[in-house]
């Protein structure tokens, strides 16, 4: 017995003694050579992340270094706990831009210079609006990744025909076919917005809305410089049309379904096997997901479709807004400097598009690669837009871009209350330094 | 034989008094009949779904599975494989045992000394101990993150292993010295007497009496430990090591609500806590009873 | 380490040659407790005092301290922080409140509940299976708590029981209790009121039963009915178990956390969100550790006075050794 109990505690001191011992290393200094083995974090799970994999997987088979990939869906809380922990992934492909710039000038990541790579021979392949992502302060960070057009709205062909609806080329040419399904016994809409992990897919409505009612000028104003106050008429013009479809009466289960389910819930409710609605606005990722992950059995082009998000007002140029995901390095060493060169190369773009999960911002990626329709098509929308906006609610400093998405959920909800709750959400921006 | 001649002796009396007694009685059954029903639905109802196919859990309620029987195992195949909920399984034990087992010879050593040693302080000291119990880990998280950190202890199990002892200490403490305290003096004596040394009075005379005691104390805090998804939250950020509440969580963000998954994945996580509690429920109930103070 | 007891009265010569500070009586004492106040020096005092320096302060992505603000976080917190504490709307709204909803709806009714079943179940031959039926939740991780409360309140009639009774029964329209602002917080308290009601249950039957049943019986027969026999007799005696019970669902309130995480977020808007989950999110998904601090700061606030209630009621117990 006492015996026991020493070894025990022996055992368990020893094991606490050593693991003390073990400590992590501290970056610093140049280009270190690297430990055979990188790892990669991001927020992807499920068949996204089975398609980055891909990738992964190549890049092993060309040099020789292992990766290992990490995922959460509560991407911020765990890369800001490893952050902290001094335990950050060696590279991580994150999100939102407006943390890029913050752990840039937080002085966690390190630039592509660094790693010992030619930034301007990297960006060639991307055009501004990518390189402005990853450019802080005159240094590159990173490159995006992948990209994704949010101007996509999902439908079912076959839905369309019976009921003889053409695509819509205006927002009252969608608000017409919304009815139509209603008048004839269907639920129009879907939409999942629970919480503050799922509030983006408001945002991202709202951001569509905007971009088409009052112009990329606006929106620039708005988002990036706060020019235009939260305020403003042209936001409450924008929420105004937003309400006419996420209302009580068009969404499947009605409002609060909406902030009670998820965003891959909502997918279920167009394209699962038991569904309940006939449309679905969402990025061009819908398609991944629905097919990979939700339903298999769906076929693109009579199942599953998008067409582009419609044009609201004639005078502003139809513009894509979108979003992009942007690969970072936080470990200096020449694994992770061969990887961040080959994220950013057409090859590992090709392959990774081919899985029909992504679009690439990579100009050099053949259009072919893509798997079909859906993705070329989203590619192409990407590629030919005249001006392409990023996802605005991204780009908004500090806890603005989350509190955003808790706005909109208190908006669709009370739309009467939309004036307090604009003027209550402009004074918090303010009192946090944004637009003055 | 004098019972039956008794019955027998006055039956009407007997049957009418019985049902007037189960009649002011029916209000009570009832009553806890509804209550018995309401607290056992909801466990029932996931377990049964936990065994649906997933199709069936989308297109019927799981009362109606009797109807038409058609039950699977292969919900925890697919969360045991494809969520990796068998490594979280091994993940919470490696978490939880060492978590459980330090504060309780830490404290207990400590609460001995509390108990049978005079020395300078001690009540105080002892106090002060007692006064941290209600201390909210969320006061230590930003420092506790930046310590492991410095320590560089911070991508493995120890740091999450050091926060669950230090803030299951202050309770081992207080619920051990004051089971210790309770224990016969002259025993203690005695084997002073004997020239015994405080280890050895602490490990063969201490310890073996305090058996009840310090399984209470072990079972509360292998399930707080084991229950816990804050601390794993924050200190444990290497997707391999995820504990099962962390995987639960990750798993409803992944998959929305798909409950073939995540029904299963909560069965899992609430197993070995009701082994625990119908195997050791006299100790389990000691155990929270006596955490009512933290 | 005992290996090393030898057999035999050795107690006398160890200790001779040593300094002053061994000789002293109990000086082993200090040697027993040391682990355990290293432990709790580094891991829980020296924290907690840093966190208080950190509530001063706004942190970088590292957590670490960029510059001191004064009171500003306690001063953004209870004055501009609409999340926390809204006052513009009446009644008040936020973290801070739905807390104070918490404190009141939780703690009365897993009290009244815990109360009711003691008292009837100790009448009935099935008492220990009631018991365990009702106490079983308390084992469960409030992870999975949430998780069977999730499917229970889901939406749709065909898979949530609670709206395919309000379907089946009152041909109720589905009501989407997560997602409404009106339900949310009443939801999620009485999943939270299911897990915790056995452990008022428990200690309140414990308490009954301590009361000696000569007492009972002297007053069934000076003709007391079994109300009066509650109200009287029962009732007062059960005051200070009520009050254990009380302190400890209160404090499990301020901490509440897992259960809201896992089924609202604090969602729809702010309309569930609670201190500690608050704290949580400004800590790490918006990165702001010295505001997250001061919310810690406030939990600690509000967790003292029943420290010191807990602490005094143990004094008062003390058995002098």
């Amino acid at each position: 017995m006492t015996k026991r109990w020493a070894a025990l505690l022996a055992v368990l001191l020893l094991a606490v003694g050593t693991a003390t011992a073990c400590g992590g290393d501290d970056g610093g200094g140049g280009t270190k050579e690297g430990t055979g083995t990188i790892t990669i974090f991001s927020l992807w799970g499920g068949s996204e992340q089975e398609a980055f994999q891909k990738v992964l997987t190549q890049f092993t088979k060309d040099t020789g270094i292992e990766t290992k990939y990490e995922s959460a869906r509560d991407f911020l809380p765990v890369i800001r706990t490893r952050l902290a922990a001094d335990n950050p992934p060696m590279m991580a492909i994150i999100p939102r831009p407006g943390f890029v710039a913050e752990l840039a000038k937080d002085d966690v990541l390190i630039s592509l210079e660094d790693l010992g790579l030619d930034a301007g021979q990297i960006n060639e392949n991307y055009s501004d609006t990518w390189t402005k992502l990853t450019t802080i302060d005159g240094t590159v960070y990173g490159v995006v990744a992948k990209a994704n057009s949010k101007s996509t709205v999902w439908y079912k062909p076959n839905s369309f025909q019976e009921n003889g609806f053409e695509i819509p080329k205006t927002w009252d040419e969608l608000l017409e076919i919304t009815k139509q399904y209603k008048a004839k016994g269907k639920t129009p809409w879907a939409a999942g917005a629970q919480g503050d992990d799922n509030s983006w897919t408001l945002t991202d409505w709202f951001e569509q809305i905007y971009a088409r009612q009052a112009g990329p000028d606006k929106y620039t104003q708005l988002f990036e410089t706060g020019e235009v106050p939260f305020n403003d008429q042209s936001v409450k013009d924008a929420v105004n049309e937003m309400v006419k479809i996420l209302n009580d009466q068009y969404v499947a289960g009605g409002i609060d379904t909406v902030l009670g389910i998820s965003f891959v819930d909502s997918i279920g409710r167009v394209f699962g096997k038991n569904p309940k609605a006939e449309m679905l606005y969402e990025g061009g990722f819908v398609g991944g997901i629905a097919i990979g992950e939700v339903n298999p059995s769906l076929k693109p082009g009579t199942d599953i479709d998008f067409f582009e998000f419609p044009q609201i007002n004639p005078d502003q140029s139809v513009d894509v807004v979108g979003g992009g995901d942007v690969a970072a390095a936080f470990v200096n060493n020449e694994d992770v400097s061969k990887l961040m060169e080959y994220l950013a190369s057409p090859e590992a773009g090709e392959i990774w598009v081919s899985t029909g999960a992504i679009a690439s911002p990579n100009e050099s990626v053949l259009e072919s690669a893509y798997p079909n329709e859906l993705v070329k098509k989203e590619a192409r929308e990407l590629k030919e837009a005249k001006s392409f906006l990023f996802d605005g609610s991204d780009l908004l400093p500090g806890t603005l871009g989350q509190n955003f998405g808790t706005l909109l959920q208190n908006v669709v909800k009370n739309p009467g209350d939309k004036d307090n709750l604009l003027d209550n959400y402009q004074a918090d921006a303010e009192s946090a330094g944004f637009g003055s | 034989m004098t019972v039956a001649a008794e019955a027998v002796g006055r039956p009407a009396a007997t049957v009418t008094e019985r049902l007037v007694h189960f009649i002011t009685r029916t209000p009570v059954h009832l009553a806890l009949l509804a209550i018995a029903v309401i607290w056992l639905v909801p466990t029932v109802g996931l377990a049964i779904t936990s065994f649906r196919p997933r199709d069936d859990i989308h297109a019927t309620g799981w009362w109606t599975s009797f109807n038409h029987f058609n039950f699977t195992l292969h919900n925890y195949d697919l969360v045991l494989e494809n969520t990796k909920m068998g490594s979280s399984f091994v993940n919470s034990i490696i978490i939880t045992v060492p978590s459980t087992l330090l504060p309780l010879t830490i404290g207990a050593a400590a609460a001995y000394a509390f108990s049978w040693i005079r020395f300078p302080f001690r009540d105080t000291i002892f106090l002060m101990i007692v006064a941290l119990m209600v201390v909210p880990i969320q006061m230590a998280l930003v420092p506790l993150l930046r310590l492991f950190r410095d320590l560089g202890i911070a991508d493995w199990y120890v740091g999450i292993w050091l926060a669950h002892t230090a803030f299951g200490l202050p309770l081992a403490v207080f619920l051990l010295r004051n089971f210790f305290i309770t224990l016969p003096r002259d025993l203690i004596e005695a084997a002073r007497v004997d020239g015994a040394s405080n280890l050895r009075i602490f490990l063969r005379v201490v310890l073996p009496l305090s058996v009840p005691a310090l399984a209470s104390y072990g079972i509360f805090q292998f399930l707080w430990v084991w229950n816990d998804l804050l601390m794993a939250l924050v200190f444990i950020s290497n997707s391999d090591l995820f504990p099962m509440t962390k995987r639960i969580t990750e798993m409803q963000g992944t998959y929305g609500a798909e409950y073939h998954l995540l029904a299963s994945g909560a069965f899992l996580l609430m197993i070995v806590p009701l082994i625990v509690f119908f195997a050791l429920q006299r100790y389990f109930v000691q155990g929270l009873l006596a955490g009512s103070v933290k | 380490m005992s290996s090393t007891a030898v057999p035999g009265p050795v107690g006398k010569p160890r200790g001779r040659r040593l300094p002053a500070i061994f000789r002293r009586p109990g000086w082993q004492g200090l040697l027993f407790i040391l682990p355990a106040v290293v432990l709790l020096g580094a891991l829980v005092a020296y924290p907690l005092v840093w966190t208080i320096v950190y509530s001063f302060g706004d942190t970088n992505s590292r957590l670490d301290i960029v510059s001191w603000v004064g009171f500003d976080n306690y001063e953004r917190l209870f004055t501009r922080d609409r999340v926390f504490l809204n006052r513009d709307s009446f009644p008040p709204e936020g973290a801070l409140v739905n807390n104070l909803k918490w404190a009141l709806l939780y703690t009365t009714i897993s009290l009244a509940l815990g109360l009711l079943i003691a008292v009837l179940a100790a009448r009935v031959r099935y008492e220990s299976i009631v018991k365990a039926i009702i106490f079983v939740p308390m084992a469960i991780a409030a992870t999975a708590v949430a998780i069977i409360w999730k499917f229970v309140y889901e939406p749709d009639p065909d898979i949530g029981a609670a709206n395919a009774v309000l379907h089946g029964a009152f041909n109720l329209d589905p009501i989407v209790f997560i997602g409404r602002a009106d339900t949310v917080n009443y939801a999620i308290i009485f999943a939270y009121v299911w897990a915790s009601t056995g452990f008022a249950m428990v200690v309140l039957s414990a308490a009954l039963k301590g009361i000696p049943e000569e007492i009972l019986e002297a007053a069934r027969t000076d003709g007391a009915n079994e109300w009066h026999i509650f109200r009287r007799i029962q009732f007062p005696l059960l005051s200070l178990p009520m009050a254990v019970v009380t302190v400890w669902l209160t404090i499990n309130v301020i901490k509440l956390f897992d259960v809201i995480y896992v089924l609202s977020r604090g969602g729809p808007g702010n309309s569930s969100e609670v201190i500690a989950t608050q704290m949580f999110d400004e800590l790490f998904q918006n990165g702001e550790g010295g505001y997250a601090a001061a919310i810690a700061v406030v939990m600690l606030l509000l967790i003292i006075p029943l420290m010191i209630w807990n602490i005094s009621r143990f004094r008062s117990e003390r058995v002098v050794t």
